[in-house]
């Protein structure tokens, strides 16, 4: 049993989360609610953060600055969000339902710290960062960074997590991939996005992400590695699939095996390279 | 804490004893509109969709505190002026796009919600729009068809 709260600003917010001990904040509900009534969260207390204005603007000015509490269907929605990083349009692309998809916003996706979260390849690979209010002041945390473990981040107790920035559109000659595999209402067996830079044959810039494949979101260095500032051939190709599944560390469960889960990483860094190497040179 | 709303079209103050219920439970319990149906209670059948603002929601997992001053619409709410059925209804009862009848007034908030935006949409757009709706009998197709003429009788009914 827990008691509502609506408070009408972020300061007010955290001031309230000292307050009450065992307190939550609450934004689309759309995981929490579900962890309350399975009891695996029992908060005293539901702090709303959804009605909060400076929470819940897409800001695109260059960058981009994403509210915290925005419903994923109204960045899919901003047609200035979706043209600069269609990579995020992917990334939501049959996110759930549209039921969920109106609620559940992009902040609570990150917060609940799910290996499988959809947006936190794609955030990886385009180097966002959260910015992170708490009573004494706000700090910027990258996104690869955020995460610690299955349902734990970074964001401490007593901090709210109040909004995503993204850097300017990355100039022309980026090739930039999303794929998973997923249906509908289910969760991604496995997710890669990719970000390449392509020049005179050689990757100039490369950054890997995988989602659903390992504890947390991760960057897939070792893979990186061995595509980084060398040519890109279809050799390579084929040695960064190998590098890329013994990279990842995915677990078994009712939806996949690893074994399978390590296949599929290694299939789709190969196509997200291919289609590099289809865009071409810059 | 008190709660005030408008649901199909009607004012409604109630109270909310503990703050945090949820919205299903309210409209099924004080409220009395058990047209709204409780399936899984985790958002993943979408037998309690309904509309806030217009928007498809789980009213499962939706506090009831979070609709104040909103405007809510439920399956009794559908059809205009109250006893005759809505477009979307009569198209379903119309191509047997129900069978037990469980998952139909989720479906068919999902589809007015659908067909607010779109007044045509193809199959595609159909069946992703309808991903969050379970149905255990039917196999869609029907349902399917159904959305196809609820296009068609909104179209007649807009001339």
């Amino acid at each position: 049993m827990s008691s509502y709260h609506r408070p009408p600003s972020v300061a007010e917010a955290l001031r309230l989360k000292r307050e009450l001990p065992g307190s939550s904040f609450i934004a689309g509900g759309t995981d929490l609610l579900v962890q309350m009534k399975d009891r695996v969260r029992q908060p005293t207390a539901l702090i709303s953060i959804r009605h909060l204005s400076e929470l819940t603007r897409i800001e695109t000015d260059g960058g981009a600055r994403l509210g915290a509490a925005t419903p994923l269907s109204d960045l899919a929605d901003d047609s200035a969000l979706m043209t600069g990083w269609p990579i995020l349009g992917e990334a939501l692309r049959d996110f759930a339902s549209v039921q969920i998809r109106g609620s559940a916003t992009i902040g609570g996706n990150l917060c609940n710290g799910s290996p499988a979260a959809d947006a936190a390849p794609a955030l990886i690979v385009l180097g966002a960062r959260v910015r992170i209010a708490g009573l004494d002041g706000e700090r910027l945390l990258p996104v690869e960074q955020l995460f610690e473990a299955p349902g734990r981040t970074r964001v401490r107790e007593e901090e709210l997590l109040v909004s995503i920035e993204l850097d300017p559109p990355l100039p022309s000659g980026h090739g930039v991939f999303l794929k998973k595999m997923r249906t509908a209402m289910d969760v991604s067996l496995a997710s890669i996005a990719s970000l390449a830079l392509l020049r005179d044959g050689r990757l100039e810039e490369i950054r890997l992400a995988a989602g659903s494949v390992a504890p947390v979101p991760m960057r897939l260095h070792e893979t990186e590695k061995v595509l980084r500032d060398r040519p890109l051939t279809p050799e390579r190709i084929a040695e960064a699939r190998r590098v890329a599944r013994d990279e990842v560390r995915p677990i078994t469960d009712i939806r996949a095996g690893a074994d399978y889960r390590r296949h599929i990483v290694g299939v789709f860094v190969q196509r997200a390279l291919e289609a590099t190497l289809e865009k071409g040179d810059r | 804490m008190e709660l005030n709303f408008t649901l199909n079209g009607v004012p409604i103050s109630c109270s909310l004893p503990r703050g945090s219920e949820l919205l299903l439970d309210v409209l099924r319990g004080p409220l009395e509109q058990t047209g709204t149906k409780e399936g899984c209670g985790k958002g993943e059948c979408g037998a309690c969709t309904i509309l806030v603002e217009g928007r498809m929601v789980n009213a499962c997992l939706t506090l009831a505190a979070e609709v104040e001053g909103c405007e809510v619409t439920t399956i009794e709410g559908l059809a205009a002026g109250g006893s005759e059925l809505a477009a979307e209804q009569r198209a379903f009862v119309e191509q047997g796009g129900i069978q037990c009848g469980f998952c139909s007034p989720g479906m068919i908030m999902s589809v007015r919600a659908l067909l607010d935006r779109d007044p045509d949409p193809p199959e595609a757009e159909i069946r992703r729009a309808l991903a969050g709706n379970l149905c255990r009998c039917t196999g869609y197709s029907q349902i399917v068809e159904a959305v196809r003429r609820a296009a068609e009788l909104r179209r007649e009914e807009a001339r």
